[in-house]
């Protein structure tokens, strides 16, 4: 029997941002868009759903979601029907999830989807609830849980070790809000000027207002078949997921795998693997989405994974290669930054992006894109994962 | 308005809400972390086993799944490698200025450097290099039923760093 392939063929969300609406309505609203966007597919056709999700246990006094969201959402599942949850990654774990219940054999036609209600009625328990984002007895207590303070520190390591400056910071913020301009579905549609983002309200030093990601409510879903299966539901060309990983290596804070915080060993390993089993380089990226939860990730990230030298980040982003012309074009569709970051929903987000990048429907479209990755860092930075798609299978 | 939110909930104490950990040994086997706590030591677990030492304690070693842990010493003090300190915005239950840094205990110390907090300290202040010293302090009791009835306070304290005063 020849072996099964796994393809990302439709997906959608629903508007993020502040939202005057509840967990389970925001689900619906990204699995509407879901099947407009292929709609040969009907919710009866898909036989899996995983949700991600971390904080509907949380926020929503929610656990056990997946049955809510499939009745909700009008499905029977009947191969798959739970939920994951790895904060950032969540929505990423989902579809390599997927793909692995798709090739098996074990699903034709799985939703992954992913999303997060974080607004509360009252904002202190927002704040208050992210010190669960952390490991609870050992770094909570320190008040680790809100991010800006940990990737302070990360930057404030990537300069003194590697010279990197404000301004190569600012201008991953300038390049990632000027493609979120173009997307209705983001939480902020604003083109910033290097002078706006360098002359931003301090959040931490070295990071300002716009080299942090905002605090989001958001979900949306992507839909992901066996290929035979995806052949006769669209004519669109096909995107393969071709491969990926996820890589823990600790957890507490004492325990960091780097030489310092602005080397992300764990990084490097997921990469490396993910390039393996997807058969494909770094050189042959065209296009990525990677986690710009803060302006500095961006800046590693394009080292680690590859698209740089250790350490040249900083110019890297500040010479726009990240832009569209560039060597690699990255967050195409806003990033983080500026679409935000309803956890489970991100993974997901990033994914429908590359999907669209490589059918050439994007909004901000790479000429020519054949291969790209998704990325995602969760937690306080204590897990990485990539999803490698293509056009074409592994063969 | 008399009563608002959750009035079935008044005067009780929800666990899923405390930002603190458990202490007692009712509800973990790594309470002699905090008992030695109260008493001004910082330690953690060595494997009698195989040697290994980690960070945070441990019932079972990670290396070789040994049972059988000793509590042992690591230094109070250690140096600044890098450092953060957020002045506006910070969160419910620290105060301003809340300061982190990454703090080296030194090559002797089998736990070589980790994130905390650094307390007693004005913003501005604190430079890399600087020596810093554990402080341990009380936090919030925690209420918990015994036998039929009865309630007792569960006594809890944490710790953090703090500038050396010479």
């Amino acid at each position: 029997m020849a072996k099964r392939n796994a393809c990302i063929i439709a997906g959608g969300m629903c508007k993020w941002g502040v939202r005057e609406a509840s967990f389970v309505d925001m689900f619906q609203e990204a699995a509407k868009e879901c099947f407009l966007d292929l709609p040969t597919l009907k919710p009866k056709d898909v036989d899996g759903l995983i949700v991600a999700t971390s904080y509907a246990g949380r926020c929503s006094f929610q656990v056990n979601t997946a049955p809510v969201i499939a009745e909700r959402l009008g499905l029977r599942p009947t191969s798959i029907c739970t939920r994951v949850d790895v904060l950032c990654a969540g929505g990423s774990s989902g579809i390599l999830l997927a793909k692995g219940l798709i090739e098996s054999g074990m699903a034709d036609i799985v939703m992954v989807a992913g999303g997060e209600k974080l607004y509360t009625p009252q904002k202190w328990e927002v704040f208050y609830s992210e010190l669960a984002s952390i490991d609870h007895d050992w770094d909570a207590p320190h008040g680790l849980g809100l991010p800006p303070p940990f990737f302070a520190l990360t930057a404030k390591e990537h300069m003194k070790h590697y010279g990197t400056k404000k301004e190569h910071l600012a201008m991953v913020s300038v390049v990632n809000y000027g493609f979120g301009s173009t997307n209705p579905k983001a939480q902020f549609q604003k083109r910033l000027t290097l002078e706006e983002a360098m002359n931003a309200p301090l959040v931490v030093t070295p990071l300002t207002l716009y080299d942090c990601c905002p605090i989001t409510d958001g979900a949306a879903a992507v839909i992901l078949a066996a290929e035979e299966k995806a052949k006769e539901l669209t004519d669109r060309p096909l995107v393969y997921v071709r491969g990926g990983a996820q890589v823990c290596l600790h957890s507490v804070s004492a325990n960091w795998p780097g030489e310092h915080l602005a080397d992300w060993p764990h990084l490097r390993l997921a990469a490396k693997r993910a390039y393996e089993t997807a058969k494909l380089s770094p050189s042959d990226m065209h296009v990525a989405q990677t986690h710009d939860c803060f302006s500095i990730s961006e800046v590693i990230e394009v080292e680690e994974l590859g698209f740089c030298k250790k350490g040249e980040g900083g110019e890297f982003v500040f010479s726009r290669q990240t832009d569209l012309g560039g060597k690699i074009p990255i967050n195409t569709d806003g990033g983080l930054l500026s679409c935000g970051h309803p956890f489970g929903g991100t993974g997901v987000r990033q994914a429908i992006e590359i999907m669209k990048q490589l059918q050439g429907r994007a909004a901000n479209q790479v000429e020519g894109a054949y291969f790209g990755l998704t990325h995602n860092l969760s937690g306080m930075n204590v897990e990485h994962t990539i999803v490698v798609y293509g056009r074409e299978p592994v063969r | 308005m008399s009563e608002f939110g959750i009035p079935i909930l008044k005067d009780k104490y929800p666990v899923t809400m405390d930002m603190w950990p458990l202490q007692t040994k009712e509800f973990n086997r790594v309470y002699e972390f905090y008992e030695n706590l109260k008493q001004g030591r910082f330690t953690t677990t060595k494997c009698k086993s195989c040697g290994h030492v980690a960070y945070p304690p441990r019932v079972i070693c990670p290396e070789c799944y040994g049972e059988e842990l000793e509590y042992i010493d690591l230094p109070k003090r250690g140096k600044v490698v890098t450092f953060s300190e957020e002045v506006k915005g910070v969160p419910l239950g620290f105060e301003s200025p809340l300061i982190h840094a990454i703090v080296d205990l030194g090559p002797e110390s089998p736990v070589r450097s980790f994130l905390t907090r650094i307390v007693n300290c004005p913003a501005g202040k604190l430079k890399e290099g600087d020596e810093v010293e554990l402080v341990v302090f009380e936090v919030p009791p925690h209420p918990m039923e015994v036998g039929k009835g009865g309630t007792v306070m569960c006594e809890r304290v944490f710790f953090a760093f703090q500038p050396v005063r010479e």
